[in-house]
């Protein structure tokens, strides 16, 4: 489970050892956290009581205020102990920052997983086995609510904790797991990718990821907390003065995850835009980089509306600024309209990287260049612009000016048209390719089938008259599934699949990675298709108990998700298994043509003992003499790109 | 792409669409249309599925005849054919889903006009959402006042809807229509029933713990049931303001607080059955072991204090207890009064 040294790493021998005796109190790492953690707590608790005390503010112990001021002081505590701040305080205050030694890069042993490290290859793992965890975690209880509706009536659980169940199921997926993950596959692959020795700010990026633990357990302590049963959207008013404590866990979760997001997010811009290797032009770049470019943009523009609306949520219901309060002139709908401006570019945060993973998988394994490359990627950008034009969709019957709605219903059914393009291009890749069935393949493959019925099921919610029927029904459940179920996790899985021979240096089990695609493609459709018939016969959402005539397909339901969940059985042992013990992966098992796949498995510490020089397009499959990458030792002629599109 | 090529696409092609038509037209998938609201939205629901359905048999065709033909024997390491783009193909792709979307935007923003047009001649209902609770007053006949919505068939009606405390959502499925009722703005639905029955009233936007079981009925009536109804109700409220059962300020309460939206009590006429009947106040205040009055009024300003059997906690909102001493008293004593 290490990133094997390789010659010429003599340099950068690990870390330096662990000072000794007290001192190893001041090292950064897991010695320093608990007393930091208790430190920044208590300088939390002191300040607001001694300004409760000052300001004569009874009671002046307030365990509401207290715990909203710790969510923000004690995470810093950990994130001081834990050393993400230290070079930059160090700096900050004058004292003689170390020079940059790189003992921070690379992982020896399985310990420096879990520390503050720099290298983007371990971060990128970092990433992915805490976002599998609360993916489990979510998943486990969206489990548990399916036992819940397998009968009618109320059987294991009551309404709030039905309620919460639901809302911490979709916060951890949405922040915790779809967003996170592809910035973990993001984070291993794109430096890869583009010919460079990491990411661009590689404190920054450690950072990022130590912000995750912090969101999630928040999130996670949203279930114990009483009240957190708003939903992931979190309406104000029931999310801001209808709620106890537990919404402001969610409220802080956010801007923790947030925060993570849009560091990592401005990371990827700056490496991507300054950190090509020569020769990398845009017009040179793999989908996936174009891809995460796009998202990041997303990511940067959008984050600070969701951080926005979830501070004046809290604000409401902890500082009664009545931002959304009616009874003091406040304005319930501006919450919509500002967390749907996030949220509904959030959408495309969490799908584009998955176009981008769809693109690499289906172009290597059809063995053929993508079909309309260019436009694969003038299209990413019609979504992203799109994209930000059309959050009122998910308002239309929320009492907004009725105007906007045909507006934003023709901006809503205009993004078909760039995402069309996409698929049809998938399609024309396949023809007359040579295909190859591996398991990234099949979930690509799964992907795209599933996605198209996603996005048809997307038309009927932006056509107005029939969005007006059924939202906030069983058919959005059914869509938002296909679209972040079919369409995102299926991506996931397909680029770690795809990508695992190159993080762990192991091929997986090939014939577990297929039973894997069979039985969540089966369970999927199983679970969720018969969902878009529930919501438009009258079954609503977010619900615990539903009409008897509901009963029969409910059950199905339920028996159709523990099968799907009981899939996912087989993918954690396939890649625990295989991590510890699978074949050793040759540097290119799928003959790919893209950088990453130009180096060992796994990469060197510092990917590249030469810059690559970039040649060529990423995809020139079936092209005689075509390269996209040369190191020096065998350079090639330069040559003119192949026109592409 | 040669013709065979094409002709044994078309015939994946078309299986594909004869699959898709088969789950579309043998599954009943729509409730059947109650209003004339509801016939256009499903107008606009075949429209847009007739193309939904092309454009799945043609993805599921394509992918479907590629993994047949293009499999790779396991020994062959060739790659495909280098194909990079083609002009016309991608024109063809973006110009026509381009078309049918505009189509589906005009045919919705034109069925949209019309399911929100109000007919001049038309009834007005105010609607009040609170949590978890509806209820619907009648301006025309002077504030009368229901837990289930009563409607004539044939007439427009107007919904101007409230909500005391949270975001609620009326929907009516067979209705078709759909809108949310939001704390400090008034919006409005327009309805046309055309076939009798009842049908649920579901509240659609999470509104908290008793969002799932926040639901009334719907009742399209002949016109003159539903004068008879008017009037029935119109005695019933007449006799309980000069009766026994002392009415007046306790009866306006009663309604004005939104009791009659999850309660049965016959002195008010209410017929809910979200919470228990209270015509049985004697009986539960002796399981609850106090005496009537007390009873009531603690069960008004503490709900959680005694849950009768089969409901749960948490369901009754706490607010009742800021309403205006002289109003709980009325209340109070018109419920222990309605007592047989």
């Amino acid at each position: 489970v290490t990133t094997a040294l390789a010659a010429g790493d003599e340099l950068h021998a690990g870390p330096a050892p662990p000072p000794r005796g007290w001192r190893r109190l001041l090292a950064p790492g897991w010695v320093r956290v608990p007393w930091m953690t208790a430190l920044f707590f208590g300088i939390g608790l002191g300040i607001t009581l001694l300004v409760r005390w000052i300001e004569g503010w009874h009671p002046i112990w307030d365990g509401q205020v207290i715990t909203t001021v710790e969510l923000a002081a004690t995470p810093l505590g950990f994130l001081a102990g834990i050393g993400g701040f230290d070079y930059w305080v160090r700096y900050a205050i004058g004292s003689p920052t170390r020079p940059e030694d790189h003992s921070g890069h690379g992982a020896y042993s399985w310990r420096d997983y879990f520390r503050i490290n720099t290298d983007h290859k371990v971060i990128g793992i970092q990433y992915l086995v805490t976002t599998v965890f609360f993916f489990i975690a979510a998943g486990l209880m969206a489990m548990v609510m399916r036992a819940e509706l397998a009968r009618p009536g109320m059987q294991y659980v009551g309404n709030q904790v039905f309620n919460e169940l639901f809302s911490v199921h979709a916060a951890l997926m949405i922040f915790l797991f779809i967003i996170p993950a592809f910035a973990g596959l993001g984070n291993f692959v794109i430096p890869l990718m583009i010919g460079a020795p990491d990411m661009a700010f590689p404190r920054l990026n450690a950072l990022s990821f130590w912000l995750l633990p912090v969101a999630g357990l928040m999130m996670l302590s949203s279930l114990v907390v009483p009240g957190f049963g708003g939903g992931w959207t979190c309406y104000a008013p029931l999310c801001s003065t209808h709620q106890e404590l537990g919404a402001v866990f969610f409220n802080m979760g956010v801007q923790w995850a947030g925060a993570s997001s849009i560091m990592t997010a401005l990371n990827f811009l700056v490496t991507i835009i300054t950190m090509r290797a020569p020769g990398m032009t845009f017009w040179r770049m793999p989908l996936l980089v174009w891809a995460n470019f796009t998202t990041s943009l997303l990511v940067v523009i959008a984050t600070p509306f969701i951080a926005g609306s979830q501070f004046m949520t809290m604000f409401d219901h902890v500082m009664h600024t009545n931002f959304f309060n009616a009874d003091q002139h406040g304005y319930v709908l501006g919450y919509q309209h500002i967390f749907w401006f996030y949220s509904h570019p959030a959408v495309y945060i969490m799908m584009l990287p998955g176009f981008g993973i769809a693109s690499e998988v289906i172009s290597t394994f059809a063995r053929k260049p993508i079909f309309g490359y260019r436009l694969m990627a003038l299209s990413l950008m019609a979504i992203l612009v799109l994209g930000f034009s059309v959050w009122a969709h998910h308002m239309f019957v929320s009492g907004m000016a009725p105007w906007l709605r045909v507006p934003m219903m023709v901006t809503s059914v205009v993004i078909a048209v760039p995402t069309g393009i996409k698929v049809f291009s998938w399609l024309a890749t396949l023809w007359e390719g040579k295909l190859n069935f591996s398991t990234p393949m099949l979930f690509a493959l799964g992907f795209v089938s599933m996605f198209v019925i996603g996005g048809l099921s997307g038309i009927y919610l932006a056509a107005v008259p029939i969005d007006i029927h059924v939202s906030d029904t069983y058919f959005v459940v059914a869509h938002i599934h296909y679209v972040l179920f079919g369409g995102s996790l299926f991506t996931i899985f397909a680029g770690i699949y795809y990508w695992f021979p190159k993080m762990t240096g192991r091929m997986y089990n090939e014939s577990l990675g297929k039973l894997h695609f069979w039985l969540t493609f089966i369970g999927f459709n199983a679970t969720f298709f018969p969902m878009h018939y529930l919501g438009i016969q009258g079954m609503p959402r977010r619900v615990s108990d539903y009409a008897p005539r509901f009963a029969d397909l409910n059950f199905f339901i339920s028996i159709a998700s523990f099968f799907l969940g009981a899939s996912t059985l087989v993918f954690l042992y396939n890649m625990i298994v295989s991590w510890a013990r699978g074949e050793p992966a040759p540097s290119n098992p799928w003959r790919a043509l893209t950088i990453e796949w130009q180096v060992a498995s796994p990469p060197p510490v510092f990917n590249f003992d030469e810059v690559p020089q970039v040649v060529g397009g990423p995809y020139e499959y079936g092209v005689p003499g075509a390269r996209h990458a040369v190191f020096n030792g065998d350079r090639a002629p330069e040559r003119e790109p192949v026109s592409s599109g | 792409v040669g013709r065979g090529v094409l002709v044994r696409l078309v015939a994946v092609g078309l299986a594909a669409a004869a699959v898709a038509f088969a789950v579309a037209f043998f599954v009943p998938w729509l409730p059947t249309p109650a209003s004339k609201q509801a016939d256009r939205i499903d107008f606009v629901f075949w429209f847009v599925s007739v193309i939904s359905i092309a454009i799945f048999a043609l993805v599921a065709s394509v992918i479907l005849y590629a993994v047949v033909r293009f499999r790779a024997r396991p020994d062959d390491d060739s790659d495909g054919a280098p194909i990079h783009g083609h002009t016309a193909l991608e024109i063809v792709w973006t110009a026509v889903p381009a078309a049918l979307v505009t189509a589906i935007s005009v045919v919705s923003a034109v069925a949209l006009a019309q399911n929100d047009h109000l007919p001049k001649k038309h009834m007005r209902v105010n609607v009040t959402a609170q949590q978890f609770a509806w209820t619907f007053s009648y301006p025309k006949y002077r504030g009368l006042t229901s837990s289930i919505l009563r409607l004539p068939i044939h007439e427009p009606v107007e919904l101007k809807m409230r909500s005391k405390d949270v975001i609620h959502s009326f929907w009516v499925p067979q209705f078709g229509q759909k809108q949310d009722l939001v704390p400090g703005i008034t919006t409005r639905l327009v309805i046309t029933p055309k076939r009798l029955g009842a049908y649920p009233v579901v509240c659609t936007e999470l509104c908290g713990e008793g969002h799932a079981i926040m639901r009334t009925e719907a009742i399209v009536m002949r016109p003159t049931a539903f004068v008879a109804w008017v009037r029935g109700q119109e005695r019933a409220a007449a006799q309980a303001s000069q009766g026994t059962a002392g009415g007046g300020p306790g009866l306006s309460v009663f309604k004005s607080a939104g009791c009659v939206g999850c309660h049965t009590f016959k002195p008010a006429g209410s017929t809910a059955t979200t919470g228990p009947d209270l015509d049985n106040l004697k009986a539960d205040a002796q399981r609850a072991g106090k005496p009537l009055e007390p009873f009531v009024r603690q069960s008004i300003i503490d709900p959680n204090a005694y849950i009768e059997k089969g409901y749960q906690p948490n369901i009754m909102p706490s607010t009742f207890k800021s309403l205006p001493r002289q109003q709980l008293d009325a209340l109070v004593q018109f419920l222990v009064k309605g007592q047989k």
